[in-house]
C-alpha cells in the first residue's frame, strides 16, 4: 500500500525523527486495527483528517467545494430532467415515427459517450473555435465585481458548458425512461376515458398522461445518482470547476489519501441522501402509496 | 325526430368489415339493448358513435344526433376532432367496459367529475359545482367521502358507480353503457341495473345498454337489437323479442340462458364460433352455425320488417314456433 | 447467434465490434508509425504523414489510436468476465439457498449497488499500484452487483419449476441441480447482461485512465485524452487529437450496447423455454 509519508519523506531534508513524527501525527504508527478504529471514530465525529496536499482539514476543503458541485449537479440534473422529459413525451406521442427513432439513437449515443469527452468537444466548439463561453473555472480570475449580480452573471457564464456536458450525459437515461413510461401510460383505459369526456388531446397528454408517467421516472432515475457522482469527477476536472470532483482529481494525482477517503464518504452519503429524497418525492406524488 | 340515427354504419379494419352495416334509431328517453357475443362489433359501434375509434379502424356511413334544444342536427360522421370535443360527454357519454382503470389514479373522484363539468360549462360557479357533484354522487349511491377518495381506495363496484356518475356529469341526453355489469357480482349487477333504470326515469335519459348477457338486458330495455358478426340480425320491443324471437341466433342466445326453476342441466352453448371478419362466409353470416340453414341462406338476408315493429335478417322469418 | 444476424441492427453492431476487436489484435502491426515515437512536429493538424495529426510530444495520433484499442477491448472483456463470474456465483448462491445466506448477500449487494462506482474504483485503484491487472480487478469487483441481482431473481423463478422438483425427488444434490438444471437456464440471461457490462467496463477503463489511474505503460484512449488535456490540447484547438479517441470509445460502447439490446430482445421469448 502506498504509505503517504513515504512520499513526504522524499523531501531531502526530512530526518528520521521528523518522519516518525509525521507518522504519529497521521496515526500511521498504530497497528492496522487501531488505525481502522481511529478512522471509524473520526468519521463519526466528522473529523476526516488533514489533506496531505493542502494541509487544511479535509472537512474544510469539502465544505468549500461542495456548494460548487451542488450548483453544477443541480443545474445539470434540472436541465436533463426538463429536456429529457419533454423529449420523452414527444417521442412517446410519435411512437414509431422517424422522430422517435432519431431521438432514441441520439440518446443512446450520448449515453455511450464519455462525459469528459463531451466536455472537451464543447470546449473545442464553444470556447475555442467560437469563443462564446469560458473554457474553465467558475469565475473569471482576478476580476473585481461591483455587485453580487455581476458576479452571479459571471459564474452563470462559466456554468453553461459544464452543466450542458452533464446534461447531455444524463439526458439519454431520462429520455428513455420517460418515453417508455409515457408509452405505458398512454395505453391505459383512463386516457381513452378522458378523451371521451371531450378533453382536447394536448390536455389529456399534459394533465393526465404526463403526471402518471412521471411517477416511475422519480424512482428509476434514483438508480443513476451514483453515475452522476462519477460524472461529476471527470467533468469538474475538464472544466477546472472547483467542486468535490476537482478535489478528488487533485487527491488522485497527489495520492492524498485522507482527501480521497473523505470525498468518497461524501459521495456515498450523497447518493444515499438523494435516494431518500427520491423516495419522499414519490410518496408525495403518488396517492396509491400514501394510503398503503 | 329520433335522438340518434345511425344509417349504414360500417367500420373497416385493413379492408375487412368489423361492423358490416348497422341501422339503428333511438328515441329520446328510450332504452335500447345491444346484445351479442364478444367480438360482434357492439363496442366498435359504441366507439363509432363517440368518434373514438383507433386510427386503424375506418368508419363510414352516417350518424346523426339530435340533442334536445339544438338548432341543427349534429352529423357525427362529418365532425372534426375539435367539433366532437363539444359533443362528447355534453350530449352523449360512454360508460366503459371494465371501470377498473377508467379513472386517473392521481386525481380524486370529485376532481375528475368537476373537470368534466367545467370543461363543458366553464361558467359554473364553485358552489354550484360542489352541489352538482354531491348530487351526482348521491344519485349513484356514493357518499362525499367516496368523492374525496382516490380511485384505488374504492372497490370495483364503487368505481363502476363513480364512472356512471362521471358519465352523467354534463347531463347528456344519451348514455351508452358498455358491459356495465361484467366483472361485478350478482348483487352488484342488480344494484347497477336498478340504478340505470332509476336514472332513466328520473332524468329522462336515453340509454344504449350493451351486453352479451340477455338477462341483463331483459330488465332494463324497451327495445332490443341483436348483433352478430357486425350486423344487426334482429330488433324489436324487448318483451316481444324475448317471448317470440325471430332469428335463429336470438333463439339460441335465449336458450343458452339458465332459467331458475327450469330444467336442470348444463346450459346449451351454441356450437362453433363467430366468423373471423377477415373470412366471412357467403350469404347469411350465421349460416355455418345455424341448425335451420338451407340453400336459400347462401343469399344474404336483408334486415326487413317481418312483423309490425319487428325486424329480422332471416329468410325464414316470421317464425311462429321453433 | 443466428437471430442476432437476422436483424439489421444486430448485423451492424456485430460488424462494428468485430472491427474494433480486429484492430485491437492487429493494431500494433497496422500502425503506420511507432505510437511512442516523439518528434518535433508538436500538436500539428492532419497531414500526409500524420493522418490524424500529432500529439503534444509529436507522436502520431492515428497510430496511438490503433494501438489504444487493445487496452479497451482487453480490459473491457476481462473485467466483464470477472464481474459475470462473481455476479453469477453470488446470485446463484443467494437465490438457490435462500434464508440467511440470501439476506446477507442481498444486503451486501445493495451496498455495492448504492455506492457510486467511479469514486469506489478511484479509491481502490489509488491504493494499489496502477497496472492493467489492477484496472481489470478494480472494475470487475465493482460491477458484479447488477448481474448478481438479475441472476438471483431468475434463480428464484427457476427453483420452483417442475424439473427442479423432480431432480430433488430423485435425490440429486444441490450442487448437481445448480450445475445441470439452474445454471444452463440462467446462462442466456447472464450472457446478455455481461455484454452490457462490457460496455460499462470500457467506459470505466477510459475514465480511470483519464484520471491518471490507468496503466502507465500502455497507450489507451482514455490516457490519450488525459495527456492531451493536461498538455493544453483543447485550448490549442487540437481537435484531431481530442475528438478521435472519445469517438472510438463512443462508437464501440454504442455498438456493444446495441448488441446487448439485440440479445435481450431475442432472449425474451426464450426465457420461457427451459432446458431440461
Amino acid at each position: 500500500m502506498g504509505d503517504p509519508t513515504a512520499q513526504l519523506a522524499r523531501l531531502p531534508r526530512a530526518t528520521p525523527e521528523e518522519i516518525q513524527q509525521l507518522r504519529a501525527a497521521y496515526g500511521l504508527d498504530k497497528p492496522l486495527l487501531g488505525q481502522f478504529a481511529d478512522y471509524v471514530g473520526d468519521t463519526v465525529r466528522l473529523d476526516l483528517g488533514i489533506s496531505q496536499r493542502t494541509r487544511r482539514p479535509v472537512w474544510d476543503e469539502i465544505g468549500d467545494a461542495l456548494p460548487w458541485t451542488l450548483l453544477l449537479v443541480g443545474t445539470g440534473t434540472l436541465l436533463a430532467t426538463v429536456v429529457g422529459t419533454w423529449l420523452g413525451i414527444v417521442a412517446a406521442t410519435r411512437r414509431g415515427s422517424r422522430t422517435d427513432d432519431s431521438l432514441l439513437g441520439f440518446s443512446l449515443f450520448t449515453y455511450s459517450a464519455p462525459e469528459y469527452w463531451i466536455g472537451l468537444i464543447l470546449i473545442l466548439l464553444f470556447a475555442v473555435a467560437i469563443p462564446v463561453f469560458p473554457a474553465g473555472l467558475q469565475m473569471t480570475p482576478g476580476e473585481q465585481f461591483e455587485s453580487f449580480w455581476a458576479q452571479a452573471v459571471d459564474v452563470a457564464q462559466h456554468l453553461v458548458l459544464p452543466s450542458i456536458a452533464l446534461m447531455l450525459v444524463l439526458l439519454g437515461q431520462y429520455f428513455v425512461i420517460m418515453r417508455s413510461s409515457m408509452v405505458d401510460v398512454l395505453t391505459e383505459d383512463f386516457i381513452t376515458v378522458k378523451r371521451a369526456t371531450g378533453l382536447p388531446w394536448a390536455k389529456v397528454v399534459r394533465r393526465h398522461a404526463v403526471r402518471n408517467a412521471l411517477l416511475p421516472l422519480v424512482t428509476l432515475s434514483a438508480i443513476y445518482f451514483g453515475f452522476v457522482m462519477g460524472g461529476v469527477i471527470t467533468i469538474e476536472t475538464i472544466f477546472s470547476w472547483p467542486g468535490l470532483g476537482l478535489l478528488e482529481f487533485d487527491a488522485i494525482t497527489s495520492k492524498d489519501f485522507p482527501m480521497l477517503q473523505g470525498a468518497f464518504l461524501v459521495f456515498s452519503v450523497s447518493v444515499i441522501v438523494l435516494n431518500l429524497i427520491a423516495d419522499c418525492l414519490y410518496f408525495v406524488l403518488d396517492p396509491r402509496v400514501q394510503s398503503a | 325526430m329520433s335522438l340518434l340515427e345511425i344509417e349504414g354504419l360500417q367500420v373497416h379494419h385493413q379492408g375487412r368489415p368489423i361492423v358490416a352495416g348497422v341501422d339503428l334509431a333511438i328515441e329520446p328517453g328510450e332504452a335500447l339493448g345491444l346484445a351479442g357475443e364478444s367480438g360482434c362489433g357492439k363496442t366498435t359501434t359504441a366507439l363509432a358513435i363517440m368518434k373514438l375509434l383507433p386510427p386503424a379502424l375506418i368508419p363510414s356511413g352516417s350518424i346523426t344526433l339530435n340533442p334536445p334544444g339544438a338548432e341543427e342536427p349534429v352529423k357525427i360522421d362529418r365532425r372534426t376532432e375539435r367539433g366532437m370535443q363539444l359533443v362528447r360527454w355534453r350530449h352523449v357519454s360512454l360508460v366503459f367496459q371494465g371501470a377498473m382503470n377508467a379513472l386517473d389514479p392521481v386525481f380524486r373522484i370529485d376532481a375528475q367529475i368537476a373537470e368534466a363539468i367545467r370543461l363543458h360549462e366553464p361558467r359554473v360557479g364553485r358552489a354550484e359545482l360542489r352541489a352538482r357533484i354531491a348530487d351526482l354522487l348521491r344519485t349513484v349511491g356514493l357518499s362525499a367521502v367516496h368523492g374525496r377518495s382516490y380511485p384505488h381506495q374504492l372497490s370495483g363496484g364503487q368505481r363502476q358507480r363513480a364512472m356512471i356518475a362521471l358519465a352523467l356529469a354534463c347531463r347528456p341526453a344519451l348514455v351508452i353503457a358498455d358491459e356495465p355489469t361484467t366483472a361485478l357480482d350478482v348483487i352488484m349487477q342488480a344494484q347497477v341495473l336498478d340504478l340505470l333504470a332509476r336514472l332513466r326515469r328520473e332524468l329522462g335519459l336515453a340509454l344504449i345498454l350493451i351486453s352479451h348477457d340477455l338477462a341483463v338486458l331483459a330488465e332494463t330495455c324497451d327495445r332490443l337489437a341483436v348483433m352478430y358478426a357486425g350486423r344487426i340480425v334482429e330488433s324489436g320491443p324487448a318483451a316481444a323479442v324475448f317471448a317470440a324471437p325471430q332469428h335463429p341466433y336470438t333463439k339460441r342466445l335465449l336458450d343458452s340462458l339458465p332459467a331458475i326453476g327450469g330444467r336442470r342441466g348444463v346450459a346449451d352453448p351454441i356450437p362453433g364460433a363467430p366468423p373471423d371478419p377477415h373470412d366471412a362466409p357467403e350469404g347469411c353470416t350465421f349460416r355455418p352455425r345455424c341448425p335451420y340453414a338451407a340453400d336459400v341462406c347462401l343469399r344474404e338476408p336483408p334486415l326487413a320488417e317481418v312483423l309490425p315493429g319487428r325486424r329480422s335478417a332471416c329468410h325464414f322469418a316470421p317464425w311462429e314456433n321453433w | 447467434m443466428n437471430r442476432v444476424l437476422s436483424s439489421k441492427r444486430g448485423r451492424f453492431a456485430l460488424a462494428v465490434v468485430t472491427l474494433f476487436v480486429f484492430v485491437a489484435v492487429f493494431g500494433a502491426l497496422l500502425a503506420p508509425q511507432d505510437p511512442e515515437a516523439s518528434s518535433t512536429e508538436v500538436l500539428e493538424g492532419p497531414s500526409g504523414s500524420h493522418l490524424l495529426g500529432t500529439t503534444e510530444v509529436g507522436a502520431d495520433v492515428f497510430s496511438q489510436l490503433l494501438v489504444g484499442a487493445r487496452v479497451s477491448i482487453v480490459v473491457g472483456f476481462s473485467a466483464a468476465v470477472i464481474s459475470a463470474v462473481l455476479g453469477a456465483a453470488v446470485g446463484l448462491t443467494g437465490g438457490y439457498f435462500g434464508g440467511i445466506t440470501d439476506k446477507l448477500i442481498d444486503a451486501f449487494e445493495n451496498w455495492f449497488l448504492v455506492i457510486p462506482q467511479l469514486p469506489l474504483m478511484v479509491v481502490l485503484a489509488r491504493l494499489l499500484n496502477p497496472s492493467l491487472g489492477v484496472l481489470i480487478f478494480v472494475i470487475g469487483i465493482t460491477s458484479w452487483a447488477g448481474t448478481g441481482r438479475i441472476v438471483r431473481s431468475q434463480v428464484l423463478t427457476l427453483k420452483e419449476r417442475a424439473f427442479v422438483e423432480r431432480a430433488r425427488a430423485l435425490g440429486a444434490s444441490d450442487w448437481h441441480i445448480i450445475r445441470r438444471h439452474i445454471l444452463p437456464n440462467a446462462l442466456p440471461l447472464i450472457f446478455a447482461n455481461t455484454v452490457l457490462i462490457v460496455a460499462v467496463a470500457i467506459l470505466a477503463e477510459a475514465s480511470l485512465s483519464f484520471l491518471g489511474l490507468g496503466d502507465p505503460t500502455s497507450i489507451s484512449w482514455g490516457r490519450m485524452l488525459e495527456d492531451g488535456f493536461s498538455a493544453g490540447a483543447p485550448s490549442a484547438g487540437a481537435w484531431w487529437y481530442m475528438v478521435p479517441p472519445g469517438l472510438c470509445i463512443t462508437v464501440l460502447v454504442f455498438a456493444i450496447g446495441l448488441l446487448g439490446y439485440v440479445f435481450e430482445q431475442q432472449l425474451n421469448p426464450r426465457l420461457q423455454e427451459a432446458v431440461e
